[in-house]
């Protein structure tokens, strides 16, 4: 089963990823290539009605609900590509503000 | 009793042999930076300490505070996280020296450290080859005898592949045994810190350390620390099964010869092998490469340009913005598994891949139930079914690239501990032996992996 390039863009809007056009023929193959050969698992018989598999503990343990000072070396405008009064910088979201 | 010299002398040698073997490109930390932070870390450390004055490479998609933590990726460059690792934090409560950020492939996604922007790593004894992957830097250093141990991860045997190419012990704990509070999260349900050593103690020592409860990973079991097993004189009590689905027809030869040499040397120590049967061996690895790039398309969608790292931009919206920066900052590899993981979700899809992929995730890990309550207390496999490839040899097929990885991948899926230590060698390459556990028993596999080391020929030709 293979996909197709329109298929591809589709995902690719989905996932928030650019896809050079240049090199989709490529990226167009190997997801064809990879998809095929995952899709050998729906000729396997039986696993119908299985509980899912999830490791780790039975149970979530809850922490105390305290106010802690958070561990962190330094803050949020450190990591941020742009910060500013508190808040992480995006570009504008509406077409009607104005630029500053 | 110690002066605390000891540690600076380990920090200076340790900040030598690594502008020495700069070429393998394993080490992501610029020399001179480096060498300041190891004699700052040396000055401070305690004697007292487990690992006192013990060098430790570090791969780059676990936190820490001094170096920068990229996962090999353009879209963390220069990121510096706020917090250490839980793992690394214990590692400095115990007196060992972070000895810098090591390559791998893009946020763990890979076999061959080929995929990280920061350029390949070069296998330690042959350059025309690779060290594995995807803790490929981790594993390249301890095998060219740089460190004596270093941290890696697994999400789908990325420390047990590049230890069993390189010639150096990994191991790869019980889902839950280590915290991965501060290891950048791929998927989520399989992901696990481990280790590598240039022994079985070495790395045990160091697992024992990281390993236990913490607070701040609600994954992570409520248990003490591992206690490290004493070395026994013997296998006598063990029994070892042997799954007939890891030595098919088309294993290498040499492969095969080192891994009967080892089940022989494991009889004549007293252990009873036995053959057993995991019939859902074959679709573990379409399996992993449904759950694995699910998971990951979710983890990753953090990286948008506008929390971490540089900013693509120039554009107009945001959400411009956020598809630049991803399409521009995620490698070929990444996008591909990025990719994969939203298809597999996306809606028409979930029921023929993903859901399907849990259904086969919990018979593979029935299959490893069975053969323990049929009294079996440990599994011993090849680790991969070729030593070391060559560089670029499987660039071309994702698929064949994956297929490095099938022996390793089950162990993840099923969420048990598993290690890969050498036992013989082919042309001068190192091939690797997989002992694979029941949950939380690590210490029961050191034993035989304790005993097995003392007895086989890692270094002869199989």
């Amino acid at each position: 089963m293979s996909v197709s390039r329109d298929e591809v863009l589709r995902i690719a809007r989905l996932a928030e990823l650019a896809v050079d056009e240049d090199a989709l023929p490529t990226l167009v193959e190997h997801l064809s290539r990879i998809l095929d050969y995952v899709a050998q698992l729906n000729a396997v018989p039986g696993g119908e009605g299985v509980k899912p598999f999830i490791p780790g503990p039975d149970a979530i343990r809850f922490r105390a609900d305290e106010v802690k000072p958070w561990p962190l070396a330094f803050g949020p405008a450190e990591m941020a590509a742009a910060f500013r009064n508190g808040f992480f910088v995006v570009p504008k979201l509406a077409a009607f503000e104005e630029p500053e | 009793m110690s002066d605390g010299k000891e540690a600076l002398a380990a920090a200076r040698t340790v900040a030598d042999r690594i502008r020495r073997t700069r070429r393998l490109n394993a080490m992501l930390t610029p020399p001179r930076e480096l060498r300041q932070s190891l004699l700052a870390q040396a000055a401070l450390t305690h004697p007292s300490g487990v690992l006192y004055g013990m060098p430790v490479a570090v791969k780059d998609n676990i936190c820490t505070l001094e170096f920068t933590t990229t996962c090999g990726s353009r879209i963390l460059e220069g990121y510096r996280s706020p917090y250490d690792a839980t793992a690394v934090a214990r590692l400095r409560g115990a007196g060992a020296l972070i000895a810098g950020k090591t390559n791998c492939d893009e946020f763990g996604m890979g076999s061959s450290t080929e995929h990280s922007a920061y350029g390949r790593t070069l296998h330690p004894t042959d350059k025309h080859r690779v060290p594995g992957g995807s803790s490929g830097g981790s594993a390249a250093l301890v095998g060219a005898g740089v460190v004596a141990a270093g941290l890696g991860s697994e999400t789908g045997g990325s420390v047990r592949q590049p230890a069993a190419f390189c010639g150096v012990v990994g191991i790869k704990p019980t889902y839950g045994r280590v915290s991965r509070y501060g290891l950048v999260a791929f998927g989520s349900s399989l992901d696990q810190i481990g280790v590598f050593g240039r022994s079985v103690h070495d790395a045990a020592r160091v697992l024992s350390v990281i390993s236990g409860r913490d607070p701040r990973d609600s994954t992570c079991e409520d248990r003490d620390p591992l206690r490290l097993p004493t070395v026994p004189e013997n296998l006598d009590g063990f029994v070892i099964g042997v799954p007939k689905e890891y030595f098919p027809v088309d294993l290498d030869p040499a492969v095969r010869r080192a891994c009967e040499r080892a089940i022989r040397i494991m009889k004549e120590m007293g252990a009873a092998v036995r053959e057993v049967s995991l019939p859902h061996t074959a679709y573990a690895v379409p399996t992993y490469y449904i759950i694995a790039p699910a998971e990951a398309s979710a983890n990753l969608a953090r990286f948008d340009g506008v929390r971490y790292g540089p900013r693509f931009d120039g554009h107009a919206d945001v959400r411009a913005l956020y598809r630049t920066t991803r399409g521009e900052g995620f490698g070929p590899e990444v996008r591909r598994r990025i990719l994969i993981g939203t298809y597999v979700l996306s809606s028409g899809y979930y029921d023929a891949y993903y859901r399907k992929a849990q259904q086969l995730r919990a018979l593979i890990a029935q299959d490893f139930r069975n053969a323990f309550d049929r009294g079996v207390d440990l599994l011993f496999t090849p680790t991969t079914p070729t030593p070391a490839f060559k560089a670029g040899e499987k660039l071309g097929d994702p698929v064949q690239m994956y297929l490095s990885d099938i022996f390793v991948v089950t162990a993840n899926l099923a969420g048990l501990p598993a290690m890969s230590l050498p036992i013989g060698r082919i042309k001068g390459l190192p091939i690797g032996g997989q002992f694979i556990g029941q949950a939380f028993l690590e210490d029961e596999m050191l034993e035989a992996a304790y005993a097995l080391e003392r007895a086989v020929p890692a270094t002869q030709e199989a």
